[in-house]
């Protein structure tokens, strides 16, 4: 009857991951350690203080935002990339990876 | 064939369940195919599911009245476009496309996420289990599609005014952002169990948020033109508690919106961005309650039914568990970026959800108080549509005004002098047009002509904006300016989308207010020969005629239409009455007029049997504007939603470096 | 290190503040709405009112003339006290002897005296919306 073979497909689909894997080498979901989480923080905020310093950079050119002001805020935001590419080399304790390329603070790739 | 899907809904029910435990299991513990299992799960929900659907998709094409809700909602020789839409035109069908289009989303969004968010997405699988094993539930025991009788000769059929094209599209669209809204909700809640700090909930269900808010709000734009049209009375929104329900959660979700921009720019709001997706969410929820349990006096209201205490036992059950998880992982949320200013982006984002809020729960004061004031006081006091307009505007207006500020001003700190530069010609121009309008008389309605006036401040933002970014590049060194334009569109997706969304909301208000406060409405009763004039129209009432077609009997009445002295045409209004149904309804006669947006909007009241009809005619100036705002509204979350390579390069070489998508 | 109250927390509390404003506003100028009652709830109350009940017949007059009379009966009840109604303005298509309709207006002189065009009627299932009439 149609609804038996339903309910066996559907325990067959649930079930595959044990099938498939009898016996594992390792059964455990890769969580996110200590330090691979803080590098993601890290990431993250380093993608964020990129982001903000390419927006600032955009506005002041549509001149949305004055050459005053650009000139007040672009400084502290400089200074948040470096710091986020210098915590992201002192986790890694190696050379910051090369995505982060695209983000030389200095009149760097903008828009 | 019932058989089958009940069996199949029992069978979603079976996996719902054991995508909850073996969930929260796999989670806890940490295991790797139990946690793929329960994914699985959540798919083969969604296959059962479909099954079911399938099932009784087949019975109202076959029109097989055997099945209760086949007979109640379909007839037979209704057209088969209304008789797939009786799917989810009673309670029972439209639980199972809830059901059905949740297990989707599950499913899919599970799918989606699992390789680069797998310790995330091990606890959204539970909470989405949760959210769909209530559903299941009410569908196998409380109001099951599949009950069966035996066979009337012909089903009860479909009410005429539903028999409408905007009715197919209306209630499905409405479902996908009421469901959607589940993605965000069990992503955050998830976050929390998961005891993660990072953005990662925010990014993957960013899409999903915008697909669910953008369908709620076209969901509604469709059913405020079906009642402007199909139920003629003269208007499109009568704050009824069915269409604030989903007003409701649509507001939370704008303010959900908009407050992930923060988030994602300084990493602030982390707390408050979790209580407003707990909101919508619930909001959602409630307002399914309201439209289904006939506990408020509604015109969509039901009859008091059993669905209503379930409904709201998984509501209160919902709001509990997320705000004790909330409360558990406080610590982990807090922020170090602080608010610097009350001028800057940040502030006018607050500004912006506070009024927003505002409003949202204004709306649903309105909604309980009857509830409220029948519990306390015996007595059910209703709110009437003054209410809501008080508050409409109160936090209408400055929202509006702030929709243009907001975009311009910078992030963090914005000195006033800079300020003063940005807004200088936008505020000229929406001045000057203020006085324009003034002298052309719209000073007769003042919330209308502040409506106007901001709405020409904001869109001066807006041209602003994008001609400035144009310029910008093609100093860049663009080939042309549409080449500049569109790589400017191309790379500031989400930017300009949105400006373009704040467009359709300009032109959004643009029609409310000339619709509403700018209005004019006439009354007469005419013989044939006689003419009534309102505004600048005359109308001149000519015949009667009457027409059979194969289900009704149709009145209409000509009028021929002058406006100025020039001839406009005809216009036909009158009422069909439905043979089967035993029903009358209304059918206006509506001339749109394509260079101004105006609308003459005509209703025959009463058609006396010597032909004299009693006539009510409506002047809608700017009213169609609305209905363009869908389109532009529908437009700019295109551009948003549109997938950006670079983007998405981004986010998996961050996924890479953390051995997120490597399989271990 | 930033200082503790800054300004712009003073502002936020300071627009939750004007917001709460706005409603103590609204309702110490507007009051609450209007009482929703039945039929039988009705005897000696003249203050205005939204009367919710059954339709009994005889339906006669017009509403587009002198007013159109009718009498509503309790919600739920087969038999019992009704109230007589004279109704102007637009009727509601689905408005017949036997549906469940809402009307604002007050009592005068035993004649439950309706608002112009504030009727609606409600139907029984779900998606089967009544007709709204009148106000636009």
């Amino acid at each position: 009857m149609l609804a038996a073979l339903l309910a066996a497909a559907c325990v067959l689909l649930v079930a595959l991951p044990f099938l498939k894997e009898p016996s594992p080498a390792s059964d455990s979901l890769h969580e996110l350690d200590e330090a691979e989480r803080r590098r993601l923080e890290r990431l993250e905020a380093r993608d964020r203080a990129l982001a903000a310093l390419k927006e600032l950079e955009f506005d002041h050119r549509t001149g949305t935002i004055s050459d005053e002001d650009y000139r007040t805020l672009v400084g502290p935001l400089r200074r948040e990339v470096a710091a986020a590419l210098q915590a992201l080399e002192a986790d890694a304790g190696s050379p910051a990876d090369g995505t982060a390329g695209e983000g030389r603070p200095s009149g760097g790739r903008t828009s | 064939m019932s058989e089958l899907g009940r069996a199949a809904l029992l069978v979603t029910l079976g996996l719902s369940v054991y995508a909850l435990v073996a969930g929260v299991a796999a989670a806890r513990l940490g295991r790797r195919r139990l946690a793929l299992s329960a994914q699985n799960a959540l798919l083969a929900a969604f296959v059962s599911t479909a099954v079911a659907s399938a099932v009784l998709l087949a019975a109202l094409l076959r029109h097989d009245f055997s099945f209760t809700y086949v007979a109640r909602t379909t007839s037979e020789e209704l057209p088969t476009a209304y008789t797939i839409s009786a799917f989810w035109g009673g309670q029972e069908g439209s639980l199972l496309l809830w059901l059905l289009v949740l297990t989707g989303f599950g499913a899919a969004a599970v799918r989606l996420n699992r390789s680069w968010a797998r310790d995330l997405v091990v606890w959204v699988v539970p909470v989405f289990a949760a959210v769909t094993v209530f559903f299941a539930f009410l569908v196998v025991a409380v109001a099951s599609p599949f009950a069966t009788q035996p066979a009337p000769p012909d089903g009860a059929g479909m009410t005429p005014s539903l028999q409408n094209p905007y009715m197919l599209a209306h209630p499905p669209l409405l479902y996908l952002g009421y469901v959607g809204l589940t993605v965000p909700f069990a992503f955050a809640l998830g976050a929390l169990l998961s005891g993660r700090t990072d953005e990662r909930w925010l990014v993957a269900t960013r899409r999903w948020t915008l697909v669910a808010w953008t369908a709620l709000g076209v969901g509604q734009l469709l059913g405020a033109h079906w009642a402007y049209v199909e139920v003629g009375w003269g208007g499109y929104y009568a704050w009824d508690p069915v269409e604030n329900a989903a007003l409701m959660p649509w507001l939370a979700a704008t303010a959900f919106l908009h407050s992930v921009m923060i988030q994602e720019k300084r990493g602030m709001l982390r707390i408050w961005n979790v209580l407003l997706v707990f909101l919508a969410f619930s909001l959602s929820l409630f307002g399914t309650f309201l439209t289904r349990s006939g506990v408020v006096n509604s015109i969509h209201a039901f009859t008091q039914s059993s669905i209503g205490p379930w409904f709201l036992a998984f509501i209160a059950v919902t709001v509990a568990v997320s705000v004790a998880v909330l409360l558990r992982r406080l610590p982990l949320l807090r922020s170090r970026a602080r608010l610097e200013s009350p001028l800057s982006r940040e502030a006018a984002f607050l500004y912006n959800n506070l009024l927003l809020l505002a409003l949202c729960l204004a709306i649903l004061w309105g909604v309980v108080y009857p509830l409220l004031s029948e519990a306390v006081r015996g007595e059910a006091v209703v709110l009437g549509r003054s209410y809501y307009d008080f508050f409409l505007r109160a936090f209408g207006l400055p929202l509006l005004l702030l929709m243009g500020i907001g975009p311009l001003i910078a992030w963090r700190r914005a000195s006033l002098a800079s300020l003063a530069t940005t807004f200088r010609w936008p505020t000229a121009f929406a001045l000057a047009t203020g006085a324009v309008l003034l002298a052309l008389g719209a000073g007769s309605s003042l919330p209308g002509l502040v409506a106007y006036t901001f709405s020409a401040f904001v869109a001066a933002t807006i041209v602003l904006e994008f001609a400035r970014g144009t310029a910008a590049r093609k100093a860049l060194g663009a080939t042309s300016w549409p080449g500049a334009f569109f790589s400017l569109i191309a790379r500031n997706r989400r930017r300009y989308g949105g400006y373009v969304v704040h467009a359709a909301i300009v032109l959004l208000a643009v029609g409310i207010a000339g619709s509403s406060a700018f209005d004019s409405v006439g009354e007469a009763t005419l013989r044939p020969g006689e003419t009534l004039e309102v505004g600048r129209y005359a109308l001149t009432y000519r015949s009667l005629d009457e027409r059979q077609t194969a289900n009704a009997t149709e009145l209409r009445a000509l009028l021929s239409v002058r406006r100025g002295g020039r001839d406009l045409g005809t216009l036909e209004a009158g009422k069909n009455a439905y043979t089967v149904e035993q029903q009358v309804s209304n059918e206006v006669g509506i001339r749109s007029d394509r260079l101004t947006g105006e609308d003459l909007f005509v209703i025959a009241e009463q058609i006396d049997p010597d032909g004299t009809v009693s006539f009510r005619v409506f002047v809608k100036p700017l009213v169609n504007l609305i209905w363009l705002a869908g389109l532009v509204f529908v437009l700019g979350s295109l551009i948003a939603l549109w997938p950006d390579a670079r983007e998405q390069r981004r986010l998996a070489e961050r996924a890479t470096s953390l051995g997120l998508t490597t399989s271990r | 290190m930033a200082r503790k109250a800054s300004p712009a927390r003073l502002v936020i509390a300071l627009s939750v503040a004007a917001v709460l404003a706005v409603f103590l506003l609204y309702t110490s100028i507007a009051g609450g709405g209007n009482a929703s009652v039945s039929p039988s709830e009705l005897r000696g109350r003249s203050d205005p009112v939204q009367l919710a009940g059954l339709v009994v017949g005889p339906v006669t007059g017009d509403a587009h003339g002198d007013g159109l009379r009718f009498r509503l009966r309790d919600i739920g009840e087969k038999s019992g006290v009704t109230v007589p109604v004279r109704y102007t303005g637009s009727v509601p298509d689905l408005f017949k002897v036997g549906r469940h309709i809402v009307v604002d207006g007050r009592l005068r002189n035993g004649v439950f005296v309706a608002e112009p065009g504030s009727m609606i009627t409600k139907c029984p299932s779900k998606y089967s919306p009544a007709q709204k009439a009148g106000t636009g």
